[in-house]
């Protein structure tokens, strides 16, 4: 308690120490001033009183002289008069007329013993002489004493007694001199303190009897006018007047009015006359005032000059510290703010009072994307880019943290303009510096660390997801491939025990085939993904038609799905274009993905429907000729659909979802993942949205180049210019119209088979037979195939008759080419289709048979051929011997490439008809030793068809061969179909080639 | 007091008694006729003026129609009269520059020649001279002494004497100011009279100028005198010498600040005392004396004298000679001592015994015959107006012009008074 008051006592001491100082000295000065001027003053005072009894001394005396020398001129003059000569007198009388001026007198008088009294000119006149009469005419005593003339003029009259004289008849016993008021005081001359003093002569009761003031006097009583006007008590006037009646000096102070004024009095020395003096104490002390005054404006401008100086030389010194402080603080500030713009901490100082922003480091607005301005200005402003967080700096917790102490929050922050995340663990300090409150506010980045975390927690999540999809993965391949290889194995030792029994061979052949091909696509799919995954799958984009595409999916699609009694429909909303650019392999990967796992989870009976749709055209910003159209593909079914937890990772690799359906299904988990990563590849996007039980619907949108149209169909040359449609919907109708317009073709729209029939009869009728006519299959009433039957039976066989269905026709093809049907047109409608289905009907039938004959050709076309084979595998070689042996060909054996380029030049030209090269071969590889041959010296070099046989089967793998020189590609297993296509097509092309040269 | 004038009375009865015992006197074998007699309505109600009327008629057996207009329709509705030749035998007005408007010379009779005139008072004839020193009618009037009066017990009591002379009166102000005292009470709101006073001095010593000043050859500005007067009287009152609130005393006022001892002089003239003072204040008029007015035009100081009233004779009239009968009747010291019997006044004549002078101006005797002058700014100059002159004053003391600028206002409101009147000259 006692130390904490010692503390509180030390801080306020020292606090107010300067204060109580400043005060002190300040006291000290103006004690010292007082005292100062107290001194001065009095100094002051005794000066002047002395200085005014001086001056007042020096009047008295002239005034005593001023009466003698009065006296001693009236005594000259009474010298002067004759006793006897009035002549005499009067001369003397001029005399003393013309000195008049000289002297100053007003008026001469002479006076008689008894009483009478003329002038100088001898008028009567009258003088009193009060109380001096006796002293003139019986003491014979010269006499000075104030008069008032019968005009009411005050007068002071000088007398001196005369020896007894005549004047013009007058017997005078003295002579006497009157002074007005204004010619004493001209005579006397006394203007003491520049006329602001009133001098008088004055009786000891207090009547005044002459003023020196020149101008007159108006001053009766200076004793009354004192009792009047002045503060002196009545014991000091009394005192005062005691003073003047027995003829004593003094000097008193006494305010009259506004003034202080010293009343001075010292006795003339004739009767009770006194000189008094009344100076007011300002005009006294005007000189010794003025010098104090000087010398206290000296002083004055001495600490004035000195505070001044002082002053200055503490402004100086302020602002040289000031500047100092204020440059120390800029480059402070501008270190601060690179060394801060070179870190990702943010640095912010909030003043404790009203929080306002004091600093806040520049780089903020690189950071969080907040100008620097706005900040400052309120830094609120931080609010808008925190993440779940309401309030980024708790103002509200701020007060709470103790000074000296501080607290930390983690913070979210999002860059207001790039969207970036940030992460920072915020510092408050609570700071005091001489009692104001500062929060030192230090953003720590955190984001790398963040980062770091987030990565290392993705890949351990991705590792432990890979980890499980991979053992998934190995769980899945050891069951699908077990299972294939299990009745591979089984039925190969069923085949060995049964051999002898050709039906259960054939079966267990049957088997094994099979469970081969499954395995197969297993295999195709799970490198088809590894390659996908590492990066190394690129498109092979070309030309390629729509509705071939279209066709070969329903070729590839409708048996799967009639053999699980389920529909399959096409449909094409729009007119999307039939030619496209684009990677129609892989397209169809995609697609056949999509439309098999439809089939495959959709159960038997139900319904698949496969649309395309053109979203969008646009043309190419760069090539004004090309064009891009962007076309959905949409699979629906209504088969058994997804969970909504499963369609989450629908496209994750090895995915499958396990229930008691599609345990029964057998799949690789590749397929969606494949499919999604070829969308990717191709810049497209993929949905999906299912429900189990009720289907699911895949989404694909793909963008495609259109290549420059070619449209060398001529219609008009075909001579058809007339063309009857039927079908129930008028929707396919329009969009075949729209579809024909630009050929200059007239379409004919129907929706029932009576229509058409009545349609086709009536332009017969008219002799304007409709060029074709193209029934839809299915229609209510009757249907295509009976429409088309009683056509033919009115209209005859000249006008061909296409079906058109979305529906596999083989089982009602005999029926319908029996009604008159000439061909079948898949749904749905494309222009280009359709020319390719009419057009054969047109052309002569000998072409259509040398095709017929040309494709049984090659059914033969292995037989007594002799192929180089070249195969490092024994096993294989030995499979495709046989193989080849059975299509009654015959091949010859190299190990490596270079045996085979050597066998090749050794060969006597026809010798081989073709070169069967597989392509990884230890020595030289199948792309070398094609090369080799191609470049070699043999007659055949270039024109020898060369075949890859490979396990490569990617489309890289075919580029690469058919960039090494070979003319075809065969993958590994050895499908003998796709060999004796390949080689029918090379084996004729050799043969033209050798016609055409030959 | 009261003694004599019983015994006049008596001796007016005796007298008329005998008269009409003699069936008329000197006048009984003459025509009675009936003199016309116009004037300013209060005018002719004044008590001496009714008992002079009664007194002639009585006396003479002659009539008098006595004709008063209104005082505020006086001077316009008289002159209409004098247009349309309806010129009373006898008028009555006060001699000032307004008479001009009813063409004394062409209308009324000099009266140098009459036998009553040397019994006039200096003072009084000298004001019914008109410029060239002819008489124009006879002063029958109560009058009064223009001076400075004071509160001589006061200045007693203060030990201070009155002044002799305008240094000593600037001195008496200065002593009086600097002990608290209004040395001089300055009706500033709406009296006009002061002026004039200083004025007198510089034109009535010096005819001349009076001349050049009427003739319009010169102009206030040029003298210098007017402009020390008026520079006198702004010092006065920025020294104080007027008192703090001289602006807003006004008439009524000057009772009380003269009464209570606050102001210690005034320039006024003694009958003010008997007539608006009030004499229940703490100082009486037996309190007050007078001395001049000092306003820098004179050292000595002046006196103003009475502004009076005079009876002119209608020369063209058909009773010229009743007329003048009728005003040697009023000058005769037994008919005026019975009109002004116990009225206080100055005395117009030198015959007049029965009038009541005020102990202030008879103890001042000697000063004011030495001193007094007749009212000549207000009389003789022409185009003066004491109103405008107290509205250029007005300017002065209001801050609102200086000395010059005031004496040039005095000059533009002169000069435009005259060309309204058509005064010669301007």
């Amino acid at each position: 308690m006692l130390k904490g008051l010692g503390i509180l006592m030390r801080k306020w001491f020292k606090r107010w120490l300067p204060a109580f100082l400043l005060g002190l000295v300040g006291a000290a000065v103006v004690l010292i001033g007082v005292f100062y001027f107290e001194l001065i003053s009095r100094r002051i005072y005794e000066d002047s009183t002395g200085h005014l009894e001086e001056i007042y001394g020096q009047v008295n005396r002239s005034f005593g002289a001023f009466i003698d020398r009065n006296w001693g001129i009236l005594n000259g003059w009474g010298d002067s008069f004759s006793l006897t000569s009035d002549e005499a007198n009067a001369e003397v009388a001029e005399l003393i007329r013309e000195e008049q001026d000289y002297w100053g007198f007003s008026d001469f008088y002479f006076l008689s013993a008894d009483g009478g009294c003329v002038t100088l000119d001898g008028t009567e006149s009258s003088l009193v002489l009060e109380g001096a009469w006796d002293s003139l005419m019986t003491e014979r005593e010269p006499v000075m004493t104030g008069e008032k003339l019968p005009a009411g003029q005050d007068v002071i009259v000088f007398a001196v007694p005369v020896q007894r004289g005549f004047y013009k008849g007058f017997a005078f016993d003295a002579i006497a001199v009157s002074y007005t008021n204004a010619d004493m005081a001209r005579s006397l001359n006394v203007e003491a303190f520049s006329g602001k003093a009133r001098c008088f002569v004055i009786h000891g009761d207090g009547t005044v009897l002459l003023s020196t003031q020149t101008g007159g006097n108006v001053f009766g009583n200076y004793l009354v006018y004192l009792k009047a006007a002045s503060d002196l008590s009545e014991a000091r006037l009394s005192r005062l007047q005691e003073d003047w009646e027995r003829g004593a000096s003094g000097i008193l102070q006494c305010r009259i009015g506004g003034d202080v004024n010293c009343v001075l009095y010292q006795p003339v020395g004739y009767r009770d006359y006194i000189l008094l003096s009344a100076v007011p104490q300002s005009v006294i002390s005007a000189g010794f005032l003025a010098v104090q005054k000087t010398t206290m404006n000296v002083l004055l401008v001495i600490f004035l000059l000195v505070g001044i100086a002082a002053a200055a030389l503490l402004i100086w010194r302020g602002r040289a510290q000031s500047r100092r402080s204020r440059m120390e603080l800029q480059y402070r500030e501008l270190m601060f703010d690179v060394l801060s713009n070179s870190v990702d901490d943010i640095f912010i100082m909030l003043n404790g009072e009203n929080h306002s922003v004091d600093y806040i480091s520049p780089n903020i607005e690189r950071l969080l994307g907040i100008p620097v301005s706005e900040a400052k200005a309120d830094i609120r402003v931080m609010e808008k880019c925190a993440v779940n967080y309401d309030v980024v700096i708790p103002r509200g917790e701020l007060a709470a943290i103790p000074i000296g102490g501080n607290r930390y929050w983690e913070c979210e922050y999002m860059h207001q303009t790039t969207g970036e995340r940030r992460w920072y663990r915020m510092t408050v300090y609570h700071t005091s510096i001489q009692n104001v409150v500062k929060y030192v506010i230090v953003l720590s980045d955190r984001t790398q660390e963040q980062q770091m975390n987030q990565k290392l927690q993705e890949a351990l999540t991705a590792a432990r997801s890979a980890n499980e999809a991979k053992s998934n993965f190995l769980s899945n391949m050891s069951h699908d491939i077990r299972t294939p290889m299990n009745a591979i194995v089984g039925f190969s030792v069923l085949l060995e025990k049964d051999a002898d029994q050709a039906d259960k061979v054939r079966e267990y052949t049957r088997k094994i085939m099979a469970s081969s091909h499954h395995l197969l696509s297993l295999i195709n799919d799970v490198l088809d993904m590894s390659k996908i995954e590492s990066g190394k799958t690129s498109l092979n984009v070309d030309r390629f038609s729509l509705p071939e595409l279209l066709e070969e999916l329903s070729i590839i699609l409708m048996p799967q799905a009639k053999a699980k009694k389920q529909s399959f429909e096409i449909h094409v909303q729009g007119t999307p274009p039939e030619q496209l650019i684009g990677d129609k392999l892989r397209l169809n990967q995609i697609l056949i993905n999509l439309l098999s796992n439809a089939v495959k989870y959709t159960p038997e009976g139900g319904a698949i429907e496969f649309t395309v749709c053109e979203l969008s055209q646009a043309q190419s910003q760069s090539q004004a000729v090309q064009q891009y159209v962007k076309l959905r593909f949409t699979v629906k079914d209504n088969g058994i659909g997804m969970s909504e937890e499963f369609q989450k990772h629908v496209f994750a690799p090895f995915s499958r979802e396990i229930s008691s359906v599609t345990n029964k299904i057998q799949g690789t988990g590749l397929g969606m993942a494949i499919t999604k990563n070829l969308v990717d590849l191709m810049g497209g996007i993929i949905q999906l949205e299912s429900e189990p039980g009720r289907g699911s619907t895949f989404t694909v949108e793909l963008s495609f180049a259109l290549p420059e149209q070619e449209d060398e169909r001529s219609w008009l040359t075909r001579q058809v210019t007339r063309v009857l449609v039927a079908d129930d919907e008028e929707e396919i109708c329009r969009d075949i119209e729209e579809l024909m317009r630009d050929t200059g073709v007239e379409i004919s729209s129907v929706t029932t088979g009576d229509a058409a029939v009545e349609a086709a009869v009536s332009a017969h009728a008219r002799g304007e037979d409709f060029h074709v006519i193209l029934l839809d299959w299915k229609m209510p009433g009757v249907d295509g195939v009976e429409a088309a039957r009683r056509i033919r039976s009115q209209v005859g066989t000249d006008v061909p008759i296409l079906v058109l269905t979305s529906y596999d026709w083989s089982d009602i093809e005999t029926e319908a080419r029996q009604a008159g049907i000439n061909a079948f047109m898949p749904k749905p409608f494309f222009v280009s289709t359709f020319w390719q289905t009419i057009e054969p009907l047109f052309t002569d039938i000998t072409v259509r048979d040398e095709e017929h004959a040309s494709a049984e050709a090659v059914h033969g076309v292995m037989e007594g051929r002799l192929f180089l084979v070249a195969e490092d595998n024994e096993l294989n070689a030995e499979i495709l011997t046989e193989m080849l042996d059975i299509e009654g060909a015959k091949c010859e054996l190299a190990v490596n490439g270079q045996e085979a380029v050597e066998m090749f030049e050794r060969s006597e030209p026809g010798y081989y008809d073709m070169i069967l090269m597989d392509v990884q071969m230890p020595v030289m590889n199948g792309y070398e030793a094609t090369r080799r041959i191609r470049s070699g010296s043999h007659p055949e070099a270039k024109t020898i068809p060369i075949a890859a046989m490979t396990a490569n089967t990617f489309a890289e793998d075919v580029r690469d061969a058919m960039a090494s020189g070979m003319d075809g590609h065969l993958a590994k297993p050895i499908d003998m179909d796709a060999v004796r296509s390949l080689v029918g097509r090379l084996l004729n092309r050799t043969k033209d080639t050798s016609e055409r040269e030959g | 007091m009261k003694r004599r004038r019983i015994s006049t009375l008596l001796t007016l009865l005796v007298s008329a008694v005998c008269l009409t015992a003699c069936g008329g006197g000197e006048q009984s074998g003459q025509e009675k006729v009936t003199l016309s007699v116009m004037g300013r309505k209060s005018d002719m109600e004044k008590s001496y003026m009714t008992t002079l009327f009664r007194h002639y008629e009585t006396t003479t057996g002659n009539q008098l129609n006595i004709i008063t207009i209104e005082d505020a329709e006086f001077e316009t509705e008289a002159a209409k009269r004098f247009e349309a030749g309806n010129v009373p035998d006898v008028f009555m007005h006060f001699h000032n520059a307004d008479l001009s408007r009813f063409h004394v010379e062409d209308n009324f009779c000099y009266l140098n020649d009459e036998s009553w005139v040397g019994d006039l008072a200096d003072s009084a004839r000298a004001y019914c001279e008109d410029r060239d020193g002819n008489l124009l009618g006879l002063p029958f009037w109560e009058s009064s002494v223009s001076g400075c009066y004071y509160n001589k017990t006061l200045l007693d009591s203060l030990g201070l004497k009155p002044a002799a002379t305008q240094a000593e009166f600037d001195m008496l102000c200065r002593a009086l100011a600097e002990i608290g005292y209004t040395p001089v009470c300055w009706p500033a709101d709406g009296c006009t009279w002061m002026f004039q006073f200083g004025l007198d001095p510089i034109f009535a010593d010096d005819p001349d100028l009076l001349g050049k000043l009427n003739r319009n050859e010169i102009t206030y500005s040029e003298i210098p005198e007017v402009t020390d007067m008026v520079q006198w009287v702004k010092n006065a009152a920025d020294n104080g010498w007027f008192g703090d609130d001289y602006l807003k005393t006004g008439w009524s006022d000057i009772s009380s600040a003269l009464g209570s001892g606050e102001a210690v002089m005034t320039f006024i003239w003694d009958t003010w005392f008997y007539t608006d003072f009030d004499p229940e204040s703490r100082y009486t008029v037996d309190d007050f004396a007078v001395m001049p007015v000092f306003m820098n035009t004179a050292d000595g100081g002046t006196y103003e004298g009475g502004n009076l009233n005079m009876m002119m004779v209608n020369k063209n009239g058909a009773h010229t000679e009743e007329a003048l009968e009728f005003l040697r009747f009023c000058a005769a010291p037994e008919n005026y001592n019975v009109a002004f019997d116990g009225i206080s006044t100055v005395s117009c004549f030198k015959g007049q015994t029965t009038n009541i002078q005020s102990k202030m101006v008879t103890d001042a005797r000697a000063s004011i015959d030495e001193k007094e002058r007749v009212s000549t700014a207000a009389t003789r100059i022409v185009g003066y107006s004491a109103d405008d002159v107290a509205a250029a004053f007005d300017s002065l003391l209001r801050g609102k012009t200086d000395a010059a600028g005031c004496v040039k206002l005095m000059d533009q409101y002169r000069i435009e008074e005259a060309e309204a009147q058509g005064a010669d000259g301007f």
